[in-house]
């Protein structure tokens, strides 16, 4: 595996709209420092975030993918986060039984207010990505 | 709970319990109790298929309600026969598997079950049907497919439908038939049976409850095996062994349209989603050198499992519809078992469990 020196790994981040999204926002505007590697796609729910979009991301060589969505009860659309937790825990047993591994996905429930933890989240997984290097299908072209 | 069945006992004559389930069949038609029977024919010797009859003498002359081969899961197509809400009501004679993709399917509001009389019957096991072609009319040497091998479902649901199941396993020797009736089952539907003159009898039942049992524990041990074996196969795993299993795919979406409980009327990667502009092929291309085409394979398949895993009832057909033979059953019913466990969910058991995708619970899953 290439030495995680020098490496600086690509997040693609599914976030909700009306938290995480406005979450992310906030901590722009507070002008809190994170790290660059996250790639933000607004989403109008967590729960819009079909597996198959995660599995993309993974399989064209991000390193991480982070779905972001309301907390629990706070959802716009009353239960799209808890449809999401469901949805993602179905596609950890599916890596993980398939011997592919579900460390590099990450599902957080981050509110509109919470710009600080947004940056410490991805701070938190930045250093995580970094200690389990660059994901191997970067390089494979079988996909 | 296991619903309390009414256990009745169909004579077999002379002829053998072929014939005499047929006759049962279409004396159910011709007494009007469905308005057509779907069941399982042969269309020249050695093919299987289903007819969806409506002349009782066609059910007498063609059915083949034993063979050991299933040509497709008729749980979708028979789900099909009643997806616009009929008037009427069509019978089916469905293996165990096949009523499990047919409660999967009526759940997913894909089948009007208003308009069905299950028919549920015992399996023991089929076998390849290529094989079973080529080896017609000798077939009872041939091995069981993969996936009947480590099944632990040869028995129907008793709580899949208010229906009919036909018993035989345990009662070989028996020159007879258990025929239960769901206690929900229609009335009418009920005191046409009964006016047959079948007779109560609930030791046959008791044979056959543990001669499944008995089935059931052996299959079990077979089943831990092929799990452990099918992951030992994959050989270190990480992403790269899996690509490797399934480097052979073309591409050619067979085991979808073979899958009972692929639900979607249009599948997404045949959408607008993967018609890719030259240019973002170019980029992706770009990015690693290269890529396959036809390509997103290995995505396909891992998106089809995040998908249907969860109704999964493990028949095989997907690898019976491979034309590279790809090992695709070891792989979803591993994947679907690991699923199914984690939201405790029992696919075609019974349509009051709700589908695990359309409800939470607010204490679950955590940590994410």
């Amino acid at each position: 595996m290439e030495s995680s020196v020098g490496f600086e790994p690509k997040i693609v981040a599914f976030l909700c709209n009306w938290c995480t999204y406005t979450g992310a926002d906030l901590a722009g505007v507070s002008r809190i420092q994170y790290p660059s590697n996250v790639r933000p796609i607004r989403v109008m729910c967590s729960g819009s975030v079909d597996p198959m979009y995660i599995l993309k991301a993974l399989l064209d060589g991000a390193d991480g993918v982070l779905i972001g969505g309301c907390h629990g009860g706070d959802c716009h659309y009353v239960n799209g986060n808890y449809k999401a937790r469901r949805r993602i825990a179905v596609l950890r047993e599916v890596l993980d039984e398939l011997g592919i591994g579900s460390e590099r996905v990450w599902f957080r429930f981050i509110s509109a207010s919470e710009g600080a933890l947004f940056a410490d989240t991805v701070k938190e997984m930045v250093d995580s990505l970094k200690s389990l290097g660059p994901n191997p299908t970067k390089a494979m072209w079988i996909t | 709970m296991t619903p309390a069945m009414n256990n009745l006992v169909m004579p077999v004559g002379e002829e053998g319990k072929a014939k005499a389930l047929s006759g049962f069949l279409a004396r159910l038609l011709e007494l009007g109790v469905v308005d057509s029977m779907v069941l399982p024919v042969m269309t020249v010797p050695g093919i299987m298929t289903y007819l969806m009859a409506r002349d009782p003498e066609l059910i007498r002359e063609k059915a083949e309600p034993f063979a050991a081969v299933m040509p497709v899961n008729a749980g979708s197509p028979v789900a099909r026969t009643v997806s616009k809400k009929p008037r009427g009501r069509i019978g089916a004679l469905l293996k165990p598997c096949e009523v499990r993709a047919l409660v999967e399917l009526v759940k997913l509001k894909q089948a009007s079950p208003d308009n069905l009389l299950i028919i549920g019957i015992d399996c023991t096991g089929t076998v390849d049907r290529n094989e079973y072609k080529k080896a017609y009319p000798d077939t009872s040497h041939l091995d069981l497919r993969e996936a009947c091998k480590v099944c632990l479902n040869p028995s129907p649901p008793d709580t899949a439908f208010p229906g009919i199941n036909i018993g035989h396993i345990g009662l070989d020797d028996e020159d007879a038939l258990l025929v239960s009736l769901s206690t929900g089952l229609d009335p009418g539907v009920a005191a046409v049976v009964e006016e047959l003159g079948f007779e109560s009898d609930g030791s046959l039942a008791d044979r056959r409850r543990s001669a499944i049992a008995a089935l059931r524990e052996e299959r079990d041990c077979a089943h831990r095996e092929f799990f452990l074996n099918s992951r030992a196969e994959q050989n270190g795993g990480g992403i790269e062994s899996i690509a490797r299993l399934l480097a052979a795919c073309t591409g050619c979406r067979n085991c979808r349209v073979a899958c009972p409980v692929c639900y979607c009327r249009e599948c997404i990667f045949d959408g607008d989603v993967f018609d890719y502009e030259t240019r973002q092929l170019l980029r992706r291309a770009d990015r690693k050198g290269g890529i396959k085409i036809p390509g997103d394979t290995l995505l396909y398949h891992l998106t089809r499992m995040n998908h249907m895993s969860l109704s999964c009832v493990a028949c095989g057909m997907c690898q019976d519809a491979c034309p590279e033979n790809i090992n695709l059953f070891s792989l979803f019913a591993r994947v679907a078992d690991r699923t199914q466990s984690l939201l405790e969910y029992v696919p075609g058991r019974s349509q009051e469990d709700a589908l695990p995708f359309t409800t939470f619970r607010e204490d679950e899953l955590e940590p994410r």
